[in-house]
């Protein structure tokens, strides 16, 4: 199944992917309305002035997701197929328990709903807004497997050139 | 309308391209430039059309207030007064400021009307960003442009950016710099502050502000004391290269200057000059200082020196701020040249102008400035989408001086430049309307109209036409007519029309003729100039501004990733409002500490030249010594040096000594 993978190396903190997903959310999808509407992003840009880096965090969708596992009325629930971890706003009460046992604070809230919110990996899109949006590919959406794959690949290619200097 | 229009940011001079649907931005992922992806400002554009403080009617002022008033009632007072003013004081008592976000058939068409009345006082925000460039790379190289496409970088193996922070304010560029760090290239970035773009360097210099030359020309002194220079290039294609001594420029005299240890500089030199292709990108980091013109120099000797220009993946690449800069400039809404970069000196050249607009005479010498309109006695002045007031320094003795005449600003929103107008009139925005738009990488794309302007706003190209035909002038109102006529006015659009700048990512100028595919790198086999070679030229490192007792601090000015220059585009964006709602100041903690400050505190900054209030904000990145304030809030106009650049008129933006206190 295709993820979200985040090189926060190559992000530069433009917040080009927290705008992309909040005119997504909009409830109107459009822009001039959406702004009355005070959409709310989904994945956060967090500076780390100490390293100078910006790293956006969003939902991972975590193989047996916990806030899925604690939400008390079923408001989350977990696509068994693709792994995405949905969330149903009639059914959400807003109690706060899923924000509270997620390992990476990326569940937000709705204070007007009362409600919590989270990234759906935008349903309707074939890529999600983010990563369509982020103009240095910080974000990409693909297989685990062929990420890594080309990962390896990159660090090989580093390796080799290091080796290939000092044996110069 | 139609579900999708294809269009070009109107924002920075990146030239993105995306479609506007009725429901706002679609990606366009083959864009040469983008491949789709857009930074904050690009997501958010379609912003500005709809917005509820568009102007949407002729408005005249009756005494404090506005009054509505027709089109034609608003044409006819422009075409009274204008006259008017030229019969009572002669031509130097008119004087029009184009825009840079209009379109290049709009701007040409302003500077025609200005030189068919008698004057060169004509000019555009081109002044206040990148008239160095202008000056320095036409004498240099003889084209005052970027040298290679933004995608080149790709190509480079050493990118060496100096005064630009392009990750927050050209965060599409970033995306080609990244793809040349994954083939293995050398990122150097000098600045004084770690920005987000001095995270993608392998080696950041953090000079001291305002010493770029004496950083330049001690690499250059590296550069020729290790004999890795370009010999054959400097023989073959350069001239000058005898004058250009920097002795003086050691490493370690120059590590005095710049606070980099001598180490850093070295290595510096080592990487930029050894690459196969390197390239250099500035900004108004280097632009924007009374010693602009100089920097720029500074930066094409060591391009030069080092044979790294006229090929793929070199070159010398200034970014320009507004989405037209480049496009104004070529058109000649300049106070020092006429249109294809004709000089207002060169009688001869001009001529050809003359016979086309079959005009009796036209002006010759420099007219006034942006920066000296304010100042001189004028009688009538003429605006045109450019929010004079709070984009230049000292704000306050401006918004005095320019009530003097008869003011008309035409825009789209009302700016504090068009509240202190006589008469204000609506414009189209850039989506509302055709024409065609070049970006800082010679791009010239055509935008088509993709909504309807609000009430009864007009394009600009409309309402200049009717100014004209009430002045006498028969100048085309529409788009593709007047760009038949750039195609003789201007030799490299000589070959540009509708058809291939509106292909998916248009044609790179210079496009003399309709079949020519256009020219992305420029120089492969000589230079613009008369005899074809360039000019090494040398220069110094000036005496900066010095800090003092009274004003211990330096402070900085620039941008920040989701506001636009005055913001009266994005401080209407409430997407990007809601993010950075107000003026900061960067402060090193250690300063913070000196002088009694604390993160959040309101405080004031006070330069020679006025003072301001902002909010503190503690930055381990700011170099100790230096404070740093975004120019989008009017307040940083107010405290900006207005010391100017002699040749350019370039004011010194970037750098004043300044004082820092808490505000209770
Ligand atoms: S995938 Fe969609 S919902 Fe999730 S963070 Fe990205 S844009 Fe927001
Ligand atoms: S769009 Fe990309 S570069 Fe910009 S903040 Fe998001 S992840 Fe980072
Ligand atoms: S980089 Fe410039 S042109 Fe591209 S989207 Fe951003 S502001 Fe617009």
């Amino acid at each position: 199944m295709k993820e979200i993978l985040v090189r926060p190396e190559r992000c530069v903190g433009c917040r080009s992917c927290e705008i992309a997903c909040a005119v997504e959310h909009s409830q109107s999808r459009d822009l001039f309305k959406a702004l009355s509407e005070m959409p709310q992003k989904r994945l956060y840009v967090e500076h780390v002035p100490e390293h100078s880096l910006a790293v956006p965090m969003l939902c991972r969708h975590c193989e047996d997701a916990p806030c899925v596992g604690v939400c008390p009325t079923g408001a989350l629930t977990q696509d068994s197929l693709t792994g995405v971890v949905r969330h149903n706003r009639d059914l959400c009460i807003g109690c706060w328990t899923c924000a509270s046992v997620c390992t990476y604070g990326v569940i937000g809230r709705d204070r007007r709903a009362r409600a919590a919110i989270k990234c759906d990996r935008c349903p309707d899109r074939e890529i999600p807004a983010c990563v369509a949006a982020c103009p240095t590919r910080a974000l990409i959406y693909g297989e685990v497997e062929e990420v890594s794959g080309a990962r390896r690949a990159a660090s090989a290619l580093k390796l080799a050139q290091g080796v290939a200097a000092s044996s110069r | 309308m139609t579900s999708r229009t294809p269009t070009v940011c109107p924002y920075c001079a990146v030239g993105c391209g995306f479609y506007i649907t009725p429901n706002g931005v679609e990606y366009m992922q083959d864009h040469p430039v983008n491949e789709g992806s857009l930074c904050p400002k690009g997501n958010v554009a379609p912003d500005v059309l709809n917005h509820v403080e568009r102007l949407r009617y002729p408005m005249m002022r009756t005494g404090d207030g506005w009054i509505r008033v027709s089109w034609s009632e608003a044409l006819d007072r422009v075409a009274e007064e204008m006259p008017r003013a030229l019969r009572e004081k002669g031509p130097k008592a008119l004087a029009f400021l184009g825009s840079a976000k209009c379109t290049n058939e709009e701007n040409y068409t302003f500077q025609k009307i200005a030189r068919l009345m008698g004057t060169n006082s004509i000019d555009n925000s081109a002044r206040r960003c990148h008239s160095p460039t202008i000056i320095a790379l036409r004498r240099m190289l003889g084209t005052p442009a970027m040298t290679n496409p933004i995608s080149d970088l790709a190509l480079s193996d050493c990118i060496f950016v100096i005064g630009s922070n392009l990750a927050e304010n050209h965060p599409v560029v970033a995306r080609w710099i990244l793809r040349a760090k994954d083939r293995g290239a050398a990122v150097i970035v000098a600045d004084p502050r770690v920005t987000p773009t001095a995270w993608l360097a392998d080696l950041h210099l953090q000079l001291n502000p305002g010493t770029d030359i004496a950083l330049i020309n001690g690499m250059i002194n590296v550069i020729l004391g290790e004999g890795l220079e370009d010999r054959s290039f400097i023989r073959e294609r350069t001239r000058g290269f005898e004058e250009l001594d920097v002795s003086d420029y050691t490493p370690e005299r120059v590590s005095s200057i710049t606070g980099l240890s001598a180490a850093d500089i070295v290595r510096a030199a080592r990487l930029y000059a050894k690459a196969g292709a390197s390239s250099i990108v500035y900004c108004m980091g280097i632009t924007q200082h009374s010693c602009g013109t100089e920097n720029v120099t500074a930066c094409a000797n060591l391009a030069l020196i080092c044979g790294q220009v006229g090929r793929p993946g070199t070159g010398i690449l200034p970014l320009r701020g507004q989405n037209n800069v480049q496009g104004a400039c070529d058109m000649g809404a300049l106070a020092d040249f006429y249109p294809g970069w004709r000089s207002v000196d060169d009688s001869g050249a001009i001529d050809e102008l003359r016979r086309l607009w079959n005009a009796r005479s036209l002006p010759l010498g420099r007219g006034l400035t942006a920066d000296m309109m304010p100042d001189a006695d004028l009688r009538f002045l003429y605006v045109m989408g450019e929010d004079i007031v709070n984009s230049h320094p000292a704000v306050a003795r401006r918004r005095e001086r320019l009530k003097r005449g008869f003011v008309v600003v035409q825009d789209i929103f009302l700016t504090d430049t068009a509240k202190l107008a006589d008469l204000v009139l609506p414009a189209a925005a850039w989506a509302e309307k055709e024409g065609t738009f070049t970006s800082t990488e010679r791009r010239v794309q055509w935008v088509s109209r993709a909504r309807e302007p609000p009430g009864d706003a007009r394009p600009d190209l409309w309402i200049l036409s009717e100014v004209a035909a009430r002045l006498g002038f028969d100048l085309p109102h529409d788009p593709e007519e007047v760009l038949a006529e750039i195609n003789q006015a201007v030799p490299a659009y000589g070959g540009i029309c509708r058809m291939n700048a509106g292909r998916r990512g248009g044609i790179i100028w210079p496009c003399p003729h309709p079949d020519h595919p256009g020219t992305p790198v420029l120089h492969t086999e000589r230079f613009s100039t008369p005899d074809g070679r360039a000019r090494i030229t040398p220069v110094h490192h000036p005496a900066p501004e010095r800090t003092s007792p009274e004003h211990p601090m330096i402070l900085i000015t620039g941008r920040v990733v989701l506001h636009y220059n005055s913001g009266s585009m994005t401080m209407r964006s409430e997407g990007l409002v809601k993010r950075e709602p107000e003026l900061h100041v960067d402060v090193h903690p250690d300063d913070a500490v000196r002088f009694g400050v604390a993160d959040g505190d309101t405080v004031m900054i006070e330069t020679r030249w006025g003072r301001a209030r902002a909010r503190a904000k503690l930055t381990p990145g700011q170099k100790r010594g230096t404070l740093f304030m975004p120019f989008h809030f009017p307040e940083t106009n107010l405290v900006a040096s207005e010391l100017l650049d002699e040749k350019s008129m370039m004011p010194e933006l970037k750098v004043a000594a300044c004082r820092i206190w808490r505000a209770d």
